[in-house]
Parts: C-alpha cells; structure tokens; sequence
C-alpha cells in the first residue's frame, strides 16, 4: 500500500463546502464534530482551509452559480482527496432533478474538472451523524491503496 | 395594537382597495391595483405602524400578484397587500424599497424570477440567478418550459 | 575538528536534538489530545489500538505526502523561507537545552540566547502569513504581531525575576543547579504563573491561540500552507511543545537532571506537570479578542511582574530566600 494513502486514512482532515443546500445536511456535518459523536478518534479533523483538507465535505445539490466555486475549492485541495458527497442532493439531485437551477450531482461536476476524482456517496436527507461516520469510516477502509 | 384597533385603521384607506378579505381572525387580505399597491404599503409601514416581513411574487393566470406581507406582532394577525398586475407582456410595479429598505433584496429577487420591472429600484441589479444564466429567461413564469 | 563538527550535527539530528524532540513532542501532542477529550467527557484518540499515540505522527506523514501549493501572488522567497527559519529556531533551541540538561555543562548560550531562539517561530509565523498574498491571513498577521509585542515583556520580566534570585548569573546551567529551586518564594512563584502564560501564548493554545485557530471554522495565519511546508509548521509546533516547557522547568523548577534514575523521574515529574497545568488553563478558557490579551499581558502582568521584581530585590538585598 503506497504510504501517501495509508498516512491518508490515518489522518483525514475535512473541510465542508455547502454548494446549494437547504442547510439540513450542513447542521448534521455540524453536529457530527461535536464531542458527542466525537471524530476525533478516527484522527477526523476540521480544518478552516481547503489547502489543509484531505476530504471534502460537499453537501447540497450543485448549484449552477456554485458550481465555478467548488470547481476552484476542488483544485485548491492538494491531491490525493477524496470527495464525500453528503445527503440525497449531492448524491443524484434528490427532489431537484429537473430544476432550471441545478448543474448537476456533485460526481459528474467534479469529474468534469479531475476523470480520476474519488467521490464516495453517503446517502440520506439528511444522512444522522452516526450513518456519516459509518459511511466515512468504511470508505476510508475501502480506499484504493 | 389590538385587533379592533387595527381593524379600524385598515378601514381608514379602503378608498384604495378593490376589497378586503379576511380569511380567519389572524389572516387578512387587500386587494388592490398594482398602481395603488406603493401607497397602501406606505401606510400600512409607516402610519398603523406595523412590521414589514416578505415579499411574495405569483404568476396566477389571469394577472401577476405581488403579495406584500406585514405583521402585528401583539396578536399575531398578519396582514397581506395582494397587488394585481393585469399587464401579462411587460409587468411592472413601483418600488416599495424608498421607504422601506429591508424590501430591497426581495424585490431584486423577484424581478430576476419573475421578470416584474420594479421602477425606482435603487439597485435592480441579478441576485439569485447564476452569473451566466441567459437575461429574458425568467424561470418561475408559467410558460416557461424546461 | 571535524569530528567535533560530526558529533555536532548528530546532537542537532538525532540525539538530542531533531528525532529526540519530535518523537517526545508527539507523545507530549497526544497527551495534550487524550487529556482533553478526557476533560470534555468523550473518550477521545485510544491509546494503543490504532496506534493513535503516534496521531501527529500520521498527521505529519500525510502532509509530506500531499502536493505543496503555493499561491501565485505571494512573495515565494519569504514564503519558503519562513517554515525553516522558525524550524531552525526551536531545532537549535530544544538541542541547547538537551545538552545543558543532560551533561550540566553550558553548551553555546544562556539565557538570552534562550530568549532570542524563543521569538525565531513566532517570528517566521508572522513573516510567513504575511508572504502569502491572502486577506485573511494579513488579519492574522496583524494579531499574531500585536500578541508577540504583548507577551515577551513580561516573559523577560519573569526571566529577570529569577536571574536576580539566583544571583545575577545568566548561565542556564547555574540557574538550573541552583538550590533552592526560584519557585519556592513568593515573587518566584508569582513569576513562574505568569510566565506559564506567556508560555502558552507562545505555544498557540486557548485562550491565546488569537493567531491561528481564530476564527476556528475560517482558517488563520497558516491558510495558505500545504503540503511539506505545512507538515514543518507542524513539527514546529509539537517540538515547541517540548522545549518551551523544558526551558520553564530548567528556569523556575530546578533543572532536569539526568545523573540519577530517581533525579530522572523528578525531572520528568515536572515537565508532565506543567504539561498538565497548560492543558488545564486550555480546556477551561474560552478564547479571548486581542484587545483583552494585550490589555491582559500589558496592564496586569507587567505590574504582578514589577511588583515581582521589587520583591526579588528585596530578598536578595536582605537576604530573605522566601520572599
């Protein structure tokens, strides 16, 4: 296993972008970094720059005016990152899908920037805390060396 | 102010209104031209007083409606300024957002959703739409198709 | 002379000097996270399972395995500088103070030098945020300034306090033999608790960590560092953990002597203690503006410490080693 990824899963840093959500899926990312569900055992840590993060926590559809800015946070991440798409609206569009405002979900416009972005869906709406960590904990292990 | 008060005063600019409807105790309504609509606003903001909240903006078919919506807050009674605007090829009304600042924003937004010109707009500038969404198209028109 | 110059860089690299402190900075990081996940009332990192003692560890590996960014319009001289000036900086500080303690012999410098190496991080921090062309790195920059101008004053004037006990020598090697130890008198101890804080806005921590967490959700003085760069903030950051508190015990609490297995313990007694002491003052503060700490670091502890240093003098002109 190459030692940038192992070192990745030891210590994912997480930085949360709202790309056009209704504020429900951000309110749980928020409430999963409190001490309750306390993340800080997986080495999970919030960070305040997408130039410290590892992962990305992309919640809400894309926006069609959000969508220039999450391409630049993208490219701001140095790589390797992974992209977690949080809740049924970054997943596929959830109750938006013909919207005259939506961009698309958050895999296809990412992989219009990066072919070979990793995106992992946790589905939900809005996923609890305890699936987000679930889902975190098992994509970390999943990861491609 | 109580309730009987605020009935009164609503009495005062009846002049203005086609009719008023009050849908429950708490729930009332004025109807009136969107000519007439800057004026009622003004009163009701400025003379009853009461606390202006949101701006609605419909496409009914028959007209556009530009709901104005203020608040008693001692009672709780919300009172609506419905504003018809017959013309459906060039809508337009007249800013409310002079003597009312907090309209300003809303007002933006439902010139860019609906397409309602709002003259005197201190700052008719795009809100909510996308920096590359094309001028014209105005989504929440009824004939507008995806 | 060249095996001197050898010995000399194996004692900056690797004993005691580099992987000596970054490998007790580490575990020192990982107490500091356990203790107050522990105060909080969550469980926080386990200790063997995982191996997440080694966190910072893992956190400095990952960097190192990132791409560096850097942005286009900061100043990239400067930029790529500061990280190793302030590296430099505690790399020769926590090797001094190693040698002093464990041969008890002076090694290159005193006290003052101890003082000036002191400053080198805070210093590159500033010089770093400033270089890199971001707004909110510049406001970050202006605090952090006013907060290294608050705080050394009183940190010299704790430092005087003591050399004016032990006698007027400024040899960290005598202060650190000295009997008793400056803590156990009055203006000692008034010294020592003030400089404690002085040391824990030196190391980043609440409730002065006005430079970097500081709008904890935004980002700080470090925002645009990535990569390698932002992995030798790190490693800065946890062997200031260890030499910091290591310069403290050897001023205020009578040296870490390493001639006896007993005296070692003692040694190491003390350095927890005051790591727990700094973990303590951090879990049960919140943060506080700039304008409070400066008015907090000016006002208050410059005249506690004035009044310290009369106390001092007076001890020593009358010979009354308590007071």
């Amino acid at each position: 296993m190459s030692w940038k990824m192992w070192s990745l899963k030891k210590s994912p840093w997480v930085f949360h972008v709202n790309s056009g959500a209704c504020n429900n899926c951000d309110i749980e990312i928020v409430n999963c970094l409190t001490p309750k569900y306390d993340i800080e055992r997986f080495g999970i840590k919030l960070v305040g720059s997408p130039r410290h993060a590892d992962a990305l926590l992309v919640t809400g559809v894309v926006t069609k005016q959000a969508k220039p800015r999450l391409l630049e946070v993208y490219r701001q991440t140095p790589k390797p990152c992974v992209v977690f798409a949080i809740g049924a609206c970054a997943c596929d569009t959830g109750i938006f899908r013909n919207g005259y405002h939506v961009a698309g979900p958050v895999d296809k416009v990412i992989k219009e920037e990066d072919p070979n972005a990793i995106v992992v869906f946790v589905p939900g709406c809005p996923p609890k805390p305890e699936a987000m960590i679930s889902g975190v904990v098992k994509a970390l292990a999943a990861l491609p060396a | 102010m109580k309730q009987q008060e605020l009935e009164n005063k609503l009495e005062q600019i009846k002049d203005k209104l086609i009719g008023i409807e009050k849908k429950s105790d708490t729930r009332i309504y004025l109807d009136c031209e969107s000519e007439n609509a800057p004026d009622v606003c003004r009163y009701l903001f400025e003379d009853v007083p009461l606390r202006f909240v949101i701006v609605t903006g419909i496409d009914a078919e028959h007209a556009f409606e530009m709901l104005y919506h203020f608040s008693n807050d001692e009672t709780g009674t919300v009172v609506t300024v419905k504003a018809f605007i017959r013309e459906r090829e060039n809508p337009s009304i007249e800013s409310v957002a002079p003597f009312i600042p907090g309209a300003e924003w809303i007002e933006r937004e439902v010139h860019d959703i609906l397409g309602i010109d709002i003259k005197n707009h201190p700052n008719l500038k795009r809100l909510i739409l996308a920096d590359d969404w094309p001028e014209g198209v105005y989504p929440l028109r009824k004939e507008v198709k995806q | 002379m060249v095996e001197q110059t050898l010995h000399n860089i194996l004692w900056l690299l690797v004993y005691p000097g580099f992987i000596f402190t970054l490998a007790i900075g580490v575990i020192a990081s990982y107490v500091v996270r356990k203790v107050s996940a522990l105060v909080q009332w969550r469980v926080g990192p386990p200790v063997i399972k995982e191996g997440r003692i080694l966190q910072s560890f893992y956190d400095i590996i990952k960097l190192l395995g990132k791409e560096t960014l850097i942005p286009r319009d900061a100043q990239q001289i400067v930029f790529l500088a500061a990280p190793l000036v302030g590296f430099a900086g505690v790399l020769l500080l926590s090797t001094m103070l190693w040698r002093i303690s464990f041969t008890g012999q002076p090694y290159i410098g005193d006290i003052i030098v101890a003082m000036y190496l002191s400053i080198l991080p805070s210093l590159a921090l500033i010089l770093g945020s400033s270089a890199s062309a971001s707004p909110h790195a510049a406001v970050g920059t202006g605090r952090e300034m006013k907060l290294v101008m608050s705080y050394e004053l009183p940190l010299a004037l704790a430092f005087i306090v003591v050399i004016i006990k032990t006698g007027g020598t400024l040899n960290l090697a005598a202060i650190a033999a000295s009997e008793p130890a400056p803590i156990w008198s009055i203006s000692g101890f008034l010294a020592f608790f003030l400089a404690l804080l002085c040391i824990q806005a030196k190391l980043g921590f609440v409730p002065f960590d006005i430079a970097e967490a500081e709008t904890e959700l935004g980002s700080g003085v470090l925002m645009e560092y990535s990569g390698a760069l932002l992995a030798i903030w790190k490693m800065m950051q946890a062997m200031m953990l260890v030499a910091l508190p290591l310069l403290l015990v050897m001023i205020f609490l009578g040296g870490f002597h390493v001639s006896t297995p007993w005296l070692t313990l003692v040694g190491i007694l003390k350095y927890v203690l005051i790591l727990v002491l700094i973990i303590l003052i951090k879990n049960t503060n919140p943060r506080v503006r700039i304008d409070q700490a400066m008015k907090f670091f000016w006002v208050y502890c410059g005249i506690a410490l004035a009044v310290a240093v009369v106390l001092a003098m007076c001890g020593n002109y009358y010979n009354i080693s308590w007071l």
